[in-house]
């Protein structure tokens, strides 16, 4: 199943957590001063006007061993997104990016204002956060909906973590069409432009365990400057 | 009949859909669909004559994913799958000719090109020459083969675009036809719309353009009335049977061929000139187009004569309305911008650009011409990079033609040309390559007699270099002329004479017109009151674009009050809000920093850094100078201390990023107030050292090293910045080359880092001499010291310590 839905910048903009863009920015569990914070609202606005967020997902049955997961016509190998997706009978690969005009807007700052710059990259960080948390929700809501019992989300896993290979990039773009779709593409050393850009897979399950968005509290490295 | 012949002139009808009739043919899911050209190439076959004997007279070649980035974990060559694919079409075309004995159905066979998948530089990751590259090999593999056409089909990046006509064009001689994939609200992914791509398709002269993809017929409808009311070329439509849905789980399209040939033939009835179909088409489809849309006649292809430029999202267009070209990137009678040329100083280039868009600029003049320098390395350096971070079409000026050449080939839309002139030897330089690129060239009224003194002479010149222009194929909507200013004070007559000429250009001769506003008032006293009486005049006597400074506020005043009394300005909001705006900006300082001086009056040098307020020590520093303060000991007794205590509370965690990056920003600007005054005393500023520094090959990640180099450059370094995805061989090479002691690379992947270890063997092998400090996300003091490493630097701060370091013992 493949589904498309628009969602406008003032949704995004709400959906943003103002705290995660002072994480971003190194303040840990500080508050910036009003000038910072100031300088993060006019970049906030100005980024959110800018940018042209697009998604493409897609729904795969799934089961899982120890070693793998199988999504259909797929098998990936990987211990830790097993473990993730284990209760899960369905699952979602998302792709979503905010399109390439948060990468001009920041190479504009990086010229005239370095501070506006290392702000706009923390914004768009939380936007692109934000703009998945939106999508995976309305996807949370609908599926419950049509099954008629509470769905969970389990935390978007994305290839790069814990031993999910890089390599599975290539299977998502595959999968969802991303360049076409949503103009999104993948270097020869599997990043992506543009850069403020997410693939995940989502696991969709009636198991309300260990289902919470935030990924620091999970997470093994606890010096992290970003931590919460 | 060839199809250059036919388009435009006959309804012609494509092929639909490939993949799905593939995937129903036994294609699996990640299978690459050209690989069948080898494997079953009797089933290509089949589906290219199932659509020929449907009535289509273009079949598209099973050739769409071919290209070197993505055929390469393939086991066959990209030369191979291309005519593979071409034979088999044309194979196909037999069969339908002689077995089938259709002998009077026109068909060709295009050379089906898609998208490299790939993002371009300078935002993305492969240059515009390899791009280029990528496409000639599809291109000369398919000519060979026997195409027909070039169908270059759902694309949304036009400098991508750009890469593929041109190597159509200059590898064969096979029309173009280019169909883009544009959202409901007529945007291409890349953000481009609909009239900006087709006047850079226009330009570059392709035979034909349109839709494809991504939308159903209907919503292609309507869309078609915006590409129709800006397009002088035929169009073609090729819609997918529908948005896709979902039926059992798998995305379907659900418009049936009824469905979809009664939409096709609404929109050939709005202009279409050739139509077919995408995603989710069959030969059902197209059979029932050609027997709905058979009887049709096309609207006749009409020149809607504009002249227009664009840039990689939006178009300019010559109006009643006149244009701002802001003239501040030229060096001529600059002696800053001269000095920035020369140490290839870029960022004072795109600051230049940024100010004048602020302003009000539509169009951008770019002038990169100093004798000692590579003007046309530095223009294509320019052009590109200006056009990374500013939206405005831009006018390449020079008057070398390889630098022009560079200009319009890397310029990422249709671009302005300054200029040709009457000249024999001007015009048999440049107009070549104008019309190669499609470029709108500026024409100065001159030739080898010089300036003629009267309007008469003037027209003279005109009409010939439009004559000529002509015979290139160049048309008089793609020409602005120049009816030239001389000042007045040393010819008394000479206003008249430009005005006179304008007015005749523009409204006798019918060609847009365009001046070097400030040129009139040379020598004479307080300039800009006889800059901007002269430039009202100019707009009232047909000036449809001023070549002025943006930043002139007087200029840009007598503009906006032009367009307000002859109508062109709604309720006269744009010069209200301007109004609104100089009044603004007439309060000596913006927001927080206001109110901050408001609060402690004028702060020193000291708290303006630490403060972060970079107009405030800008202020203190010239007042400083003006006291006669030593600039060294400025630097090493205000600046450098201040720094020193936002880097400290930046270590202890008692101050953050953005705050040592405003501290940052704030002694920049103090910086620059010295080097102003140096340079006026005919003094460099000293350097403590050259440091290289780049983002390793394959990351693309570089704001930690732009911040890492923001810091040191505070500190009186001398950064050269190599970017990102950089080559360990460049980045020896550059070591050698400057002989530099301190290297500082930065990787945010783990799977990046291992470049990061081969970058430093490399210079170590090489006995490049260098220390080399690493950081990024991923580093530990560990691994640095795995990779060999001589530092890890935690933060920003630490590799300014460790600089530091290097120099006082002398060893930088």
């Amino acid at each position: 199943m493949e589904k498309r839905m628009e969602m406008n910048h003032s949704e995004i903009g709400i959906a943003v957590n103002q705290k995660e863009i002072y994480r971003y920015l190194g303040y840990g569990a500080n508050e910036p001063d009003s000038a910072v914070r100031m300088l993060v609202d006019e970049v906030l606005s100005e980024l959110l006007a800018v940018i042209m967020p697009k998604h493409i997902y897609k729904f795969y049955e799934c089961r899982t061993d120890d070693e793998s997961v199988f999504m259909e016509h797929m098998q990936i190998n990987s211990r830790n997104l097993s473990g993730n997706l284990s209760q899960c009978d369905t699952v979602v690969l998302l792709a979503a990016t905010l399109g390439l005009e948060a990468d001009k807007l920041l190479q504009r700052y990086e010229v005239v204002n370095m501070a506006k710059a290392s702000i706009v990259q923390a914004c768009a960080a939380a936007c692109i956060e934000a703009y998945c948390n939106l999508i995976q929700e309305n996807i949370r809501f609908e599926v419950q909906k049509k099954r008629g019992v509470p769905l969970f989300i389990r935390p978007r896993f994305s290839p790069g973590y814990g031993d999910l290979p890089l390599e599975t990039q290539k299977d998502i773009f595959r999968e969802l069409d991303c360049t076409k779709r949503i103009g999104l593409t993948l270097t020869q050393n599997l990043l992506m432009y543009p850069t403020k850009s997410v693939t995940a897979f989502i696991g969709l399950t009636q198991n309300p365990e260990n289902c919470h968005i935030e990924k620091c509290k999970r997470c093994g490295k606890l010096d992290c400057a970003f931590r919460s | 009949m060839s199809f250059r012949d036919k388009i435009g002139k006959e309804l012609l009808f494509f092929d639909g859909g490939m993949g799905t009739l593939l995937q129903e043919r036994g294609l699996k899911a990640g299978e690459v669909p050209e690989t069948w050209n080898m494997l079953h190439p009797e089933v290509i076959e089949q589906i290219n004559r199932e659509y020929l004997l449907a009535g289509c007279n273009v079949v598209s070649a099973n050739t769409f994913g071919v290209n070197r980035f993505k055929c390469k974990d393939l086991a066959y060559s990209v030369d191979e799958l291309v005519s593979a694919g071409v034979r088999i079409a044309k194979s196909a075309m037999e069969t339908v000719r002689i077995k089938e004995g259709n002998a009077q159905q026109r068909m060709y066979c295009a050379l089906d090109i898609g998208s490299l998948g790939k993002l371009l530089k300078p935002l993305g990751e492969i240059s515009f020459g390899e791009a280029y590259d990528a496409f000639k090999e599809v291109v000369l593999a398919g000519d060979l083969a026997g195409a027909d056409l070039v169908l270059i089909e759902t694309v949304s990046d036009p400098y991508e675009i750009k890469a593929a006509v041109l190597a159509a064009k200059e590898n064969s001689k096979l029309p173009i036809v280019v169909t883009m994939i544009f959202d409901e609200s007529g945007k291409l992914l890349t953000g481009g719309d609909v009239e900006s791509v087709t006047a850079m398709l226009e330009g570059l002269g392709v035979d034909a353009i349109g839709f494809n993809c991504g939308l159903g017929p209907e919503q292609m409808k309507r869309l078609l009335p915006q590409l129709t009311a800006c397009c002088s070329l035929p169009i073609v439509i090729n819609p997918n049977a529908g948005l896709p849905v979902v039926v059992n789980g798998q995305t379907m399209f659900t418009v049936e061929p009824d469905a979809f040939a009664k939409s096709i033939r609404t929109l050939v009835e709005m202009g279409a000139s050739a139509v077919g179909g995408c995603c989710g088409t069959t030969p059902e489809h197209i059979r029932k187009v050609v027997e709905v849309c058979g009887d049709l006649k096309i609207t006749p292809v009409t020149d809607k004569n504009r002249t227009v430029v664009s840039s990689y999202n939006h178009a300019v267009c010559f109006t009643k309305k006149p244009l701002i070209i802001g003239e501040r990137i030229n060096p001529t009678g600059k002696p800053k911008l001269k000095q920035a040329l020369r140490d290839n100083n870029m960022e004072y280039i795109y600051k230049e650009g940024l100010t004048q868009e602020e302003n009000g600029a539509h169009i951008l003049d770019v002038n990169v011409g100093l004798p000692e320098i590579d003007e046309p390395v530095l223009m294509r350096e320019a052009v590109t990079g200006i056009q990374a971070i500013i939206d405005l079409p831009l006018q390449i000026d020079t008057s070398d033609p390889v630098a022009m050449e560079e200009g319009l080939r890397y310029y990422n839309g249709k671009p302005m040309l300054n200029s040709v002139n009457g000249k024999k030897e001007s015009m048999e330089s440049v107009f070549p390559i104008a019309k190669k690129y499609g470029a709108v060239v500026v024409c100065l009224c001159l030739d080898e007699d010089g300036i003629p003194e009267t309007v008469e002479g003037r027209l003279k010149v005109a009409q010939k270099i439009v004559d000529t222009a002509a015979s290139y194929g160049i048309a008089k909507k793609n020409l602005v002329m120049d009816a030239l200013v001389l000042t007045i004070s040393t010819g008394q007559d000479n206003a008249r004479v430009t005005l006179e000429t304008l007015y005749k250009i523009r409204y006798e001769m019918g060609i847009h017109t365009v001046l070097g506003v400030s040129n009139i008032s040379f020598g004479l006293p307080d300039r800009v009151k006889i800059n901007t009486a002269f430039f009202t005049m100019a707009m009232n006597n047909g000036l449809s674009a001023g070549i002025v400074n943006p930043s002139s506020e007087p200029m840009m005043a007598a503009y906006y009050s032009f367009n307000a009394l002859i109508g062109e300005d709604e309720q006269c909001m744009q010069y209200i809000e301007e109004c609104a705006r100089q009044n603004d900006k007439e309060k000596p300082q913006a927001g927080v920093e206001r109110k901050k001086e408001a609060e402690s009056g004028a702060l020193s040098l000291h708290d303006a850094i630490v403060k972060g307020l970079s107009e405030s020590a800008y202020q203190a520093t010239i007042r400083l100078l003006d006291e006669k303060t030593d600039s060294l000991s400025i630097i090493n007794e205000m600046l450098i201390p201040a720094l020193d205590v936002v880097g400290k509370g930046f270590e202890e965690k008692k101050m953050f990023l953005p705050q040592l990056l405003m501290s940052a920003d704030a002694a920049k600007a103090s910086f620059e107030a010295i080097k102003e005054t140096l340079s006026k005393q005919g003094k460099n500023s000293e350097s403590k050292g050259k440091i290289v520094i780049a983002t390793v090959k394959g990351d693309i990640h570089d704001i930690g090293k732009n911040i890492v180099k923001t810091l040191l450059e505070n500190y009186g370094f001398e950064m050269i910045d190599l970017g990102k995805d950089v080559a360990p061989e460049l980045i020896l090479k550059t070591v050698q080359e400057n002989d530099i002691k301190l290297v500082g690379l930065s990787a945010l992947m783990t799977t990046t880092v291992v470049y990061m270890e081969e970058t430093i063997q490399l210079l170590r092998e090489n006995h490049a001499g260098c220390k080399v400090m690493v950081g990024g996300a991923v580093l530990t003091q560990e691994y640095a010291d795995m990779i060999g490493a001589d530092f890890y630097s935690k933060d920003a701060m630490g590799s300014v310590r460790y600089a530091n370091g290097l120099h006082e013992k002398g060893e930088l």
